[in-house]
């Protein structure tokens, strides 16, 4: 294996075994995706002048370079502009590793021959990568063995890095289709490690349904500095892909003007639904509850609901779908039926044999606390919210958002660096 | 691109941080427990001459947080990660390594002035010491330390108490303007140290770690950068005109009578005036609130400073076989410290000034980055450091260094044996 580190600021020796400068720079060829070929040697100090080498007058590179050619055979490369100088863009740098689904530092870079051309193969984010750019690789062998560890060099294939330097849009995109692969919550995670710039113009390229899965993931602080940074209209549409739980969580954070732009720009139904979340404490049943549940009418059959189900938007905007809510004409809770009993249950027969009539349920203003308390004690996926004065269902708290007073998903990334 | 732009929105973030923004919150560190024993000491010692050398101080903060500032604003970045990506392992290795002597230096220093309040209570170090490390680093692994936070700043905000003082004992107000603007230095090893640690607790390497962070993770726009500027500025203005009161009330209660400061019980003899027999009270509350404060946030920024440019696994939501390096340095930095402070009969005031002195000593190092970024064009671009900016900024780092060779020269022409 040939590491980049041991490169730089070497001798090139020319055909003839003269020295022809110092390498400066590595250029690849940013087109091939999996292991990019070395498209030109950059070079300094050469007295002619010649910055550029193309990558076919390379004879080896490693223990030294040296080039097929005499000195004065070299045709200078001139770049096309898809080139990624690694000295200059990758080393050192932050970039995301989408297998580990964590942001690392580039320690070194890993270089390989393969057949007639070399190729980049991979990036070293490992402690013995340090060590070696610090010219201390033997003392970390021997620390190593003296605890009996082996230094392990971690090195991450390069198909499977993602580049997050935003003064470059082709690149980016690249690394964008890379990371929306990835679960949004491991994406939050590190974009909240990411300085502003970088984040804005990474998520600049996500659609918006992936960027509200994205942000119903993140910290407050990161909601905010995304959606500030963005034209009201994408970011009233992007609220309009999240729940409404968390839309109108985000939308109580923001000061009132902002919040009312943002709700005038967002679809009727849509904005309705946050307004009437927005007027419950945070801290309630109303605060954590979702608008959107599956919900059918009485008096059907189990074929009648499971197609009334398939053509419902609100059960397929229905964030788990556990229970399936069977609401009279004034939208009272007439009782529930799990899914699983809906599917195994003969589909000719009527709704009502297999539902359970009494329901456990809650109020909006009902403590948080309480929700929790309830949901663990019934064993319960999701609890319905009704509205005390006219028995109206208005919503469910689900497992997930209630567990959150114990163990809240919005983790403080970072603690306040703050006096 | 059009963005989100609500007048009232804006205008009130202007606001705060125009009235409490990162500037003025690092600004308000320079009166911790270090400088309230650095300006003590200095007051009492030299009286009023010392005050010009505040005034140099003040230039020289608002100059270097200015930069501090503007980088973060421009780029987004951390110092560490612009220090790591610019400069590469060796220097940040360098850079890291005096960034982290400095900060375990003040963070003795913080556990010194705990002991401190502490002994003048009554209470023997080695209960007070071990138990506020274990207390804030608990806290603050628990993340719960938001709660204490604003107790800990009430308590500080007792350095305004020496404001007070001053006023009720009327000092000769045209020797003290007279003292200010005509600077006197003495070629002395105690006077040299007196400097430098007040260099060292004004212009300090966290104090730049800390607020580019904090200004950069605000995410700011350019366009507002003017805010942040004014911060800095009145900020820095701020802090430097406590701790010119500071010089003023121990000069005229303590340098008039020939004492100077060597233990906490003098130093809050000047708040007498004031407090009456509450002066020890008075004084050992802002110490300890003001070394709590920093206790809980000093030895975190520096980890995760570190980690950041080496790129290490960090974060309190990982666990601890997540980010091993991570949490050893954390709790390394505390337990070394307590350690030191715990040695028999090490004197707890003077080590408060001598590890300023070992900031101020270290400061160039970074001052020295600090310069080649902020004059990076490919970096700022339009806002690379104007001329008299590098002037100022390059005659204080020269002067730093002067100062310290000459307490060198001095030192060891055995003017004083201090060292």
């Amino acid at each position: 294996m040939i590491y980049f580190s041991q490169l730089i600021n070497q001798n090139v020796w020319d055909g003839f075994g003269s020295v022809v400068g110092k390498l400066e720079d590595i250029l690849i060829d940013a087109t091939e995706k999996k292991m990019p070929p070395i498209a030109a040697l950059s070079l300094k100090n050469n007295p002619a002048g010649i910055k550029y080498i193309p990558a076919n007058q390379i004879a080896s590179l490693w223990p030294s370079i040296t080039l097929r050619v005499g000195v004065d055979r070299i045709r200078p490369y001139s770049p096309t502009g898809h080139e990624l100088p690694l000295l200059d863009r990758v080393l050192d740098q932050q970039i995301v590793d989408t297998e580990g689904k964590r942001l690392v530092r580039v320690n070194d870079l890993q270089l390989a021959r393969s057949r007639d051309q070399f190729v980049l193969t991979g990036v070293d984010v490992s402690g013995s990568g340090l060590l070696r750019r610090l010219g201390l690789e033997k003392f970390g062998r021997t620390i190593g063995s003296m605890f009996k560890k082996s230094q392990e060099t971690v090195v991450i294939p390069w198909e499977f890095v993602a580049s997050i330097e935003h003064d470059d849009p082709l690149r980016l995109s690249v690394s964008q289709n890379k990371l929306v692969k990835m679960p949004p919550a491991d994406i939050a995670a590190i974009v909240d490690e990411l300085d502003h710039h970088t984040t804005t113009a990474l998520l600049e390229g996500f659609d918006n349904e992936a960027l509200a899965d994205t942000l119903e993931e993140s910290s407050a602080d990161l909601q905010m500095a995304i959606l500030s940074h963005m034209t009201p209209e994408r970011a009233a549409d992007i609220l309009e892909e999240m729940d409404p739980d968390e839309a109108a969580d985000l939308l109580a954070d923001m000061p009132d003007g902002t919040s009312e732009t943002l709700l005038g720009l967002m679809e009727k139904e849509e904005a309705l639904d946050v307004r009437t979340l927005l007027t419950y404490p945070e801290d309630t049943a109303g605060g954590i509850m979702t608008t959107e549940f599956a919900n059918v009418p009485e008096n059907i059959t189990v074929r009648e609901a499971i197609d009334y189900l398939r053509n419902s938007e609100e059960a397929q905007e229905d964030e788990v779908m556990y229970y399936v809510h069977i609401l009279d004409q004034a939208e009272r809770l007439n009782g529930i039926i799990t899914l699983r009993d809906l599917v195994m249950a003969d589909p000719e027969r009527s709704l009502d044999q297999w539902k359970e009539p009494d329901v456990i349920s809650v109020e909006p203003l009902t403590p948080q606390n309480e929700v929790a308390y309830l949901i663990a004690k019934y064993d319960l996926l999701s609890i319905p919210v009704i509205d005390p004065e006219n028995n109206r269902m208005l919503g469910i708290v689900t497992v997930d958002d209630a567990i959150d007073v114990v163990l809240p998903t919005a983790w403080k990334k970072r603690l306040p660096r703050l006096f | 691109m059009k963005k989100i732009r609500i007048p009232g929105w804006l205008k009130r973030v202007g606001l705060y941080l125009a009235v409490l923004g990162p500037g003025l919150i690092t600004a308000s560190a320079d009166n911790d427990a270090p400088g309230i024993a650095t300006y003590s000491m200095a007051g009492s010692t030299y009286g009023y001459q010392f005050l010009s050398i505040i005034l140099i101080v003040t230039i020289g903060e608002v100059v270097i947080q200015e930069m501090a500032a503007r980088m973060g604003v421009v780029t987004g970045k951390g110092t560490a990660d612009l220090i790591r990506e610019r400069f590469g392992v060796k220097i940040t290795a360098f850079a890291m390594l005096a960034l982290l002597l400095a900060n375990l230096g003040t963070t003795v220093a913080q556990f010194a002035g705990i002991a401190a309040s502490a002994e003048l209570f009554g209470i023997s170090r080695y209960i007070a010491a071990p138990v506020a490390a274990i207390v804030v680093s608990l806290a603050v692994l628990r993340g719960s330390y938001k709660y204490i936070e604003k107790i800990l700043l009430i308590l500080s905000l007792s350095a305004i108490s020496y404001v007070i003082t001053v006023i009720l004992i009327r000092p000769p107000w045209e020797e003290v303007l007279r003292a200010t603007l005509v600077p006197q230095f003495e070629l002395e090893p105690n006077f040299i140290i007196a400097v430098l640690a007040t260099i060292g607790t004004t212009i300090t390497p966290w104090g730049i770690f800390y607020l580019q962070a904090s200004v950069a993770d605000k995410g700011l726009a350019v366009s507002d950068y003017k805010y942040t500027r004014l911060d800095v500025t009145f900020g820095a203005t701020w802090g430097n005109i406590i701790s010119a009161f500071i010089v003023i009330s121990t000069a005229a209660t303590l340098f008039v009578h020939g004492i100077a400061v060597e233990s906490a019980e003098q130093a809050a003899m000047v708040l007498e005036p004031l407090a009456g027999s509450w002066a020890k009270i008075l004084f050992s509350a802002g110490l300890l609130g003001a070394s709590l404060l920093a206790v809980a946030v000093l030895p975190l920024s520096t980890t995760y400073a570190v980690c950041e440019a080496f790129g290490f696994e960090r974060g309190l939501n990982r666990k601890f076989n997540e980010a091993p390096v991570f949490y050893f340095m954390y709790i390394g930095i505390i337990a070394i410290s307590v350690l030191i402070v715990l040695i028999p009969g090490i004197p707890l005031f003077p080590i408060m000034w001598l590890s300023q002195t070992l900031n101020a000593v270290l400061l160039p190092v970074l001052l020295v980055l600090v310069l080649k970024l902020t004059n990076n064009d490919q970096l700022m671009g339009d806002w690379k450091n104007k001329r008299f900016q590098n002037i100022l900024a390059v005659g204080l780092t020269v002067f730093i260094s002067l100062v310290t060779l000459a307490l060198l020269v001095t030192s060891l022409m055995g003017m004083s044996p201090i060292f």
